[in-house]
Parts: structure tokens; sequence; C-alpha cells
């Protein structure tokens, strides 16, 4: 794993996670070992059940561990109060779900000014950066749409915007594309793509699709509950598509 | 399963869903049955004629208001209800049901949620008919019997209205449903209204419900004659518009503007309420209209409730003005009679005055039945003096009088003065309408003008005149005694016409105006409890609906106190908007009132509006209280 890069934001250590009563337990993750450094690009891949999502719940404070530690930008988080974790997420966390998740009695543009308003930026300085960021993202012409208005995958570039838009430490992204058609999942994927190699952010994916993955720096391969081995992208991406493909099916998984 | 099974299952399954669209009309039935109650009940029996009517038509008026409501409510709600139920019911569309089967099993539901309401509702309406006959008899310790327990005709009506209008919308709903494609009945819950509506169409909107609101007033206002009671009417009908056209255009136009202007909408976290009050008020204009209309009735039923028992206060003072009266011919009876009440009474002040009594075909006025007496203006002015009575007025040209007349408790004639009449074919203009109570008692039998003394001198021949003689006794524990001896007195004077009147200050005959005011009083806990609870049910039932919108805030990490507040100032300004409305309204709807009743009810306005906002506030802390625990906010 990458313990030569420079600084942690995310440090697991020992995760376990066991849902269920006495007596009827399921250990959905054995024992995780991971470190995100900043500017990482992170995938990770496995089959239905294989923990992704509640890892992902773990990391971003939505979900407890059963055991071990989870440290984010050097906090440990079971040592935090409710609200310290309500500041950890507006603050140095951007989420991406599945579903959007946009409000949808609000404007793009006031979705995507939402997080900083609630952090007491000034008017002026909120329509300033979101106009810049939505105008990386493509979405400048759409601002005072309302997301039933704006098509799936504006909306999911408008959800990354919002996820962005306090420049986060780190981004989790749950399935991102999943409810996209290949070419919006494509539009996104490049703009995170661009924002990664820009140093704007950190991004830690969950993907079960091996394009998704491939625009990833690091693709880590979790089935029943442990980490099972990791790929590196090298110079293309679609040679780094082809390996991942390989990986999948040697694995024996479909990967969803 | 038979079709009635599966409706009733359906039914059964989702009665959770519907209780508080049940609620809510079981409440809108008690309220619109109580008051059918009071209109068919004895206690307007009490009442004399006229004002039977007066109070009649105000109930019928408030009825109407109400009626309006149910009309809209179950409007709103049945469309809500089809709506949500259209997803749902297209499944069976896929089975294979034919869409007549499908709007019938609707049309079932439909039929058994009414009914549930209406039993609700008649049979809490009968429990608190009865609850509020034991208040009555409490506040008032009546002399009135009254029967509030159930009678058929006002149950049967209630019935009737209500059926009316909900077989309206239950068929309407069929006929959708009929005419439907499968396909717009399973997008039917995933279409997106638009939540901005057409700025201009709103304008237009809110202009015509400030205008409609604004002759409603004016026609509150309006000083008025015969036409009293059409105004009065047109007043609440413009009015209940005018609320309705200004909530549905001013208010989402005031919310839209202040979501385009960002440096508002983004400070102090407004964005996350003011988007929230332009997605409701579509759907939500109809419901706040009609709390501030029944808040309106809440205010203007306790203040003519306070005013009741003011005037109440006064009129009992007016009757007491003297104890013993005497009318007759002859000038020369003060003697006598002061030495029979001087018997067993002390005389605290006493009285004497002539009045020409005019063949009342002479005299001229559109307030028929009203019987007129001829004072002449000197002597009047004696007899202030002597009572020690105010006298403001100045000496009168020969085509001027002024009307002293009898305290009404509600009058639809509002214009007093500038008014021309006739006496004995001549033209005089009512400088006046006082209700100083000069003649005592005798003001509430008659009314008196008062004219010049030369033109009293003139009319003199064509009159009657008789002398009043007034006293007042301090102790009236002899009272029955003196009247006994004033008759034998009557009775000894043969060949003269004495009339007398003797007024028991222990007498109870008007306690029917504080049955009035007790009436007023429960008017006015129907019509707050009403107003809170329908604009409870409906925020209650809005944030189940705003549960998913909380959830995804409180997943990007926004505080839960930040949530809570954004909370508590959008529910603020939904019920300040609407207590605003109603307080700016209740200064014209209590004026009107104060018109009515010849008093300045300023105070009694003041009163009573600060009574419902306490009354609004509870209601608002349990609606926050609700609203939060709905959204799934955790408490601390």
């Amino acid at each position: 794993m990458k313990e030569e890069r420079g600084m942690p934001i995310a440090i697991i250590r020992n995760l376990v996670k066991t849902y269920g009563s006495k007596g009827f337990q399921t250990k959905v993750l054995k024992g995780i070992d991971l470190t995100i450094y900043k500017h990482d690009f992170i995938a990770l891949m496995g089959p239905s059940g294989s923990g992704k999502t509640t890892l992902l719940n773990i990391l971003s404070t939505i979900d407890q561990p059963t055991q071990g530690t989870v440290a984010l930008d050097g906090q440990d988080l079971a040592q935090m109060s409710n609200k310290e974790l309500s500041k950890l997420r507006r603050n140095k966390i951007g989420f991406i779900f599945q579903d959007y998740n946009l409000l949808d009695t609000m404007t793009l543009q006031d979705n995507i000014a939402l997080p900083l308003i609630l952090n007491g930026v000034s008017s002026q300085a909120c329509i300033q950066k979101v106009e810049t960021l939505a105008s990386v993202f493509g979405l400048s012409g759409h601002l005072k749409k309302y997301p039933y208005q704006l098509s799936g995958g504006q909306k999911q570039r408008g959800a990354a915007c919002r996820a962005l838009i306090t420049e986060p430490e780190i981004l989790f992204a749950d399935e991102p594309t999943g409810a996209l058609d290949s070419k919006s999942g494509r539009d996104l994927l490049e703009c995170l793509k661009m924002v990664n190699a820009n140093g704007q952010a950190t991004i830690f994916m969950v993907t079960h699709d091996p394009f998704c993955a491939s625009y990833a720096n690091d693709v880590y391969m979790l089935s029943d509950g442990i980490i099972t081995c990791k790929l590196s992208k090298g110079a293309e991406r679609k040679e780094f598509y082809d390996r991942i493909m390989d990986l999948q099916a040697s694995m024996g998984g479909n990967g969803s | 399963m038979t079709m009635v099974k599966l409706a009733f299952l359906n039914f059964k399954n989702g009665f959770k869903h519907y209780l508080s669209l049940i609620i809510s009309q079981a409440f809108t039935i008690l309220v619109l049955y109580n008051f059918q109650n009071i209109i068919h009940s004895r206690a307007f029996e009490v009442l004399g004629t006229r004002n039977r009517e007066y109070i009649q038509l105000l109930m019928q008026m408030v009825s109407f208001v109400l009626v309006c409501f149910m009309f809209f409510f179950i409007w709103y709600s049945t469309n809500v209800f089809l709506t949500k139920r259209k997803k749902e019911i297209g499944i069976y569309a896929f089975m294979g049901l034919s869409n007549e089967t499908i709007g019938q099993m609707y049309l079932l539901e439909t039929i058994m949620i009414g009914l549930s309401s209406l039993v609700l509702g008649i049979g809490f309406g009968t429990l608190s008919a009865g609850l509020f006959q034991m208040i009555l008899m409490e506040i008032s310790g009546l002399s009135v019997e009254i029967q509030f327990l159930p009678k058929i005709r006002p149950v049967l009506v209630t019935i009737g209205i209500y059926l009316a209008i909900y077989m309206i919308f239950a068929i309407k709903g069929y006929v959708n449903l009929v005419k439907s494609s499968v396909l717009t009945m399973i997008l039917a819950a995933k279409q997106n209204e638009s939540f901005r509506q057409n700025k201009w169409l709103l304008l237009l909107k809110g202009i015509m419900g400030a205008g409609i609101l604004g002759l409603g007033y004016s026609l509150a206002l309006k000083d008025s004659r015969g036409e009293a009671m059409a105004n009065a009417f047109g007043a609440v009908v413009l009015v209940t518009a005018g609320v309705y056209l200004l909530f549905g255009g001013m208010l989402p136009i005031g919310f839209q503007a202040a979501a385009e202007k960002k440096e508002f909408l983004y400070s102090r976290k407004r964005v996350l309420w003011v988007n929230n009050m332009i997605f409701r008020i579509r759907r939500n204009y109809r419901t706040y209209a009609i709390v501030c209309i029944l808040m309106l009735c809440s205010v203007t039923a306790l203040a003519l409730g306070f005013a009741m028992r003011e005037r109440y206060q006064s009129i009992i003072h007016f009757e007491n003005t003297y104890t013993f009266q005497l009318i007759s011919q002859r000038p020369d009876l003060d003697e006598t009679a002061r030495s029979i009440i001087a018997q067993d009474n002390e005389i605290i002040s006493s009285s004497r005055i002539p009045v020409l009594n005019l063949d009342q075909s002479r005299i001229e006025d559109e307030e028929y039945g009203q019987e007129y007496g001829i004072l002449p203006y000197s002597q009047l002015q004696k007899l202030a003096e002597e009572m020690g009575m105010e006298f403001p007025f100045q000496e009168l040209a020969e085509d001027e009088v002024i009307k002293i007349s009898h305290m009404y408790l509600l009058s639809m004639i509002t214009q007093r003065s500038q008014k021309e009449i006739h006496i004995n074919g001549q033209p005089f203009c009512q400088v006046t309408d006082v209700t100083i109570p000069y003649l005592g008692y005798l003001q509430e039998r008659m009314s008196f003008y008062v004219v010049n003394d030369f033109v009293y001198e003139r009319l003199r021949p064509v009159g009657e005149e008789l002398y009043t003689y007034n006293y007042k006794i301090g102790n009236p524990a002899h009272f029955f005694q003196t009247r006994e001896r004033l008759d034998e007195m009557i009775h000894a004077q043969e060949g003269d016409r004495i009339a007398r009147v003797a007024i028991d200050p222990n007498s109870n005959e008007l306690d029917w105006i504080k049955v009035l005011y007790s009436i007023c009083v429960f008017m006015f806990l129907v019509f707050i409890i009403a107003s809170g609870s329908i604009m409870f049910m409906k925020l209650y039932n809005d944030a189940f609906e705003e549960k998913e919108r909380y959830q995804i805030m409180m997943k990007m990490g926004i505080d839960q106190e930040i949530l809570k507040q954004s909370i508590a100032a959008e529910l603020a300004t939904a019920y300040g908007v609407i207590f605003f409305v109603m307080a700016v309204s209740s200064v014209f709807s209590v004026k009107a009132l104060a018109k009515m009743m010849f008093s300045d009810l300023t105070l009694v306005n003041l009163v009573s509006v600060a009574v419902v906002f306490a009354i609004l506030l509870l209601w608002y802390v349990l609606s926050f209280k609700a609203y939060g625990r709905n959204v799934g906010l955790r408490g601390k």
C-alpha cells in the first residue's frame, strides 16, 4: 500500500463491522487496513455483499465500526461527538450519492451553494464560487433550473459540484454513475478526473463498474469483508480497464 | 375477492395514511354541525324577533364561510388523495382491471373515508354540543332553557351539505380515473410540479385579491340603511374571495422574488426554508387562506362577545336610569307620585318633561315599526341639568332635529347623521342620533325627536301632549310595594289616562344577552381550535413529505440545530403571514361590528387579536415539535 506518499487523510486500522444481535451476527468487514493520501483517486470494487457500502458509510461517519479505528484528518472518529461529526461532514467531507440527493425544492444554483451558505460564506462569494465550479462541470447554463428540469447526468454533476464546493479534504462517491447512461457517466468521470488531477480533490469511490473504476488511479478489490488486492494505473486508462476486467474474471465475480 | 372487500381492505390498510384527512374533514363537519345546531336551537327564541333575525343572519354568514371552506378543503384533499392513489391504482390496470372497475374501487374507498369522517364529525359534534350546553349554563347561570342534544334537523342539514360537496369531488375523481390512461396513472406520483408559477398570472391574482379584499372592507364599513344586510353578506363573500386570491397570488410572488435575490436568500440560511415555502405554497395557500378566514371569524366572534358583555352592562345602566316612570296628560302628577314613592323609598333623582305624541303617520323615517315622540329643546336641556346628564348640543335651527333613541344591540342601519326625515310633511335634517338615557326605559320602547321650541309649539295642535314623570330610588327593597301603591293611585284617577313603567333592578329579562355572549365565546373557541388544528394537521402531514429532504440535509452534515432553526423560521412565516392578514382584516370586521353596535371596539379588537395570538403561539409550538419529529430530527 502507498505508505511512501505525502499527507494521509484517512487511516483505517483493523476495521471490523458486525451486524445483527448476539447469536445471529454477520461479520461484514473482517479487518480492513487502508490509508488514503492527499490527491489519491481510489476506486473500491467488489461483488454484492462484499461490504463496499458499509466501508463507505463508516468512512463517511454515517455508521460506526464494531472494532478498529478510523481517523479522518488526524482525528479518531470514535472520540468525536455528534456535533463534531456534523462539523467534520460539513467541512472536510464531500459526498456524491448514486441517486444524486439534490434537494428538489431548490434551484441547482442554490443546491450547490448550500454547503457554503451553511458555513457562513458571504452571498457574493457563494455566487462567485458556484459559477466558477459550475463552469468546470459544464453546468453554467443550468444553474437556474430545478432538479426535475435536469437530466440524470446534469443532476449528478450538480451533486459533484455541491460536494466539492467547500473544497473538502476528501470526496466520497457511492456508485456515482450507477443511475447514469454511459455518456453521462463518462462526462462525470472526466470531470472528477480533472479536479483530481488539478489537485482540487481526493476521491474515494465505490463502484461495481470496471469502466468507472478505470478512471481512478488505484483500484482496491474487496471480497468477503477483506481487501484482496490492489491495482494501480499505468500510463493508459484503456490498458488499466483491461487489467481490471482480467482481475474480475480471475476472481470469478461479476462485480455487481 | 369482491371489489367491495378489496376496497375495504385498501381502506383498512391505508387507514393510518388517511387518518389526518379523516380527522380534518371530521373537524369541519363538527364545526358546521355545531353551527347548525345553534341556528336551530331554542337559544334564539328568547331574543326579540328583530334581534333574532340579525343574529341568525350573522350565523348564516358564518355558515356560508364554513361551507366555502368545506368546499375548498374537500376539493383539495380529494385531489391529493387521488394523485397519491393513482400510481397504486395503476398497478391494478396492469393486472387487467378495467378503468371503470378501478374507478369504482376508488369511489368505494373514497366513500368509506367520507363516511368515517361523517361519523366522527357528527359523533364528536354531538359530544361537544353537550359540553357546550354545560359551559353555557355555567357562564350565564341561565334562566333560558337551551337544548343542544342531538336534533334531527341540524344533523340532516350537515350531512346533506357535506355529502353534496363530497360526492361532487368523489364522482369527479371517478370520472378522472375512468378517463385516465394507464400511463398517466403510473406516472401520476412522479409528476413534477413546476414550483415557480407564472409571475404575471400570480401578480394579476394578487392584485385582484387585494382589490376584492379592499372592496370587501369598504363594503363592511359603508354607511347604509336598507341594504345593510346585503352589504354585510357581500362583505363576507368578498373578503373570503379576496383572501383566497391574495394568498394564491401575493404569497408565491413574494417568496419567488425573495428566492431570486440571492443576497437575501443566502444570508442567515434563508435558503433552507424560503425555497420550501415556494414549494409548499402552491398547494397550501388554500389552507392558509381558510385558516386566516376562520381566525378572522374567531376574532370577530370574540370581539362580539366582549362587546355584548359591555353592552349588557350599559343596557342594565340604561334601564336603571329611573325606577318608576309615569306618563299622563295631566301636568300636575308630580306631587302625588312623589309622595307615594317617598313613603318607603329615598328618591335619588327625578325629572319631568312634556312629550308631544304625534299620530305616527305624520312621521316618515326608514326605521319602520318605530314609534316617535317630540321633545322641546329647552325642556330637555333642563332635564339634563336636573339629572346631571351631559347635553352636548347646540341650539337647533328650525329645520333640524336630534334623534334620541335606545341602544341597539346590533343594528344593520349604520347611517346616523345628515339623514332627512319628515314630520307633519315638513323636511328636517337629523343632526345626530344619541342614546343618552334622558327618558330611561321609555327610550327602549320609542324614539324621540328633539326640535326647536318654536317648532314644538307649532306642532302642538296636531298632536297630544303628555307628561313624563321620572323617579329613581336608592334601595329597591320596597320596589313591589311601591309599584302596587302607584297602581292603586292610577286606578283611582278615573278618566285620566296614566301609564306606569316600573323597572325592577333585580330583573333578569336581559339574560339572553348573556346567552349570546357565551355563544360568542363558544364560537371563538370553535374557530380558533378549528383554524389551529387545520394548520397543525397540514404541517404534520407536510412534515412526512419533507422527511426525505431532511434526511439528505442530515447526510450532508447539516447540523440538527440549524435544521430546527430553519423549521422554526418556515413555520413562523406561515403562521405569521396568516396572523398578519387576519389582524389587518379584523380591524375592518370589528369596525363594521362597532358601527352596528354604536360603540368603539378598538380596545376589544386589540384584546381579541392578542388572545388569538397567544393561542396561535401555542399551536405554533405544537406544530414545531411535531414537524421536527416527523422529518426525523432527533431530540436532544
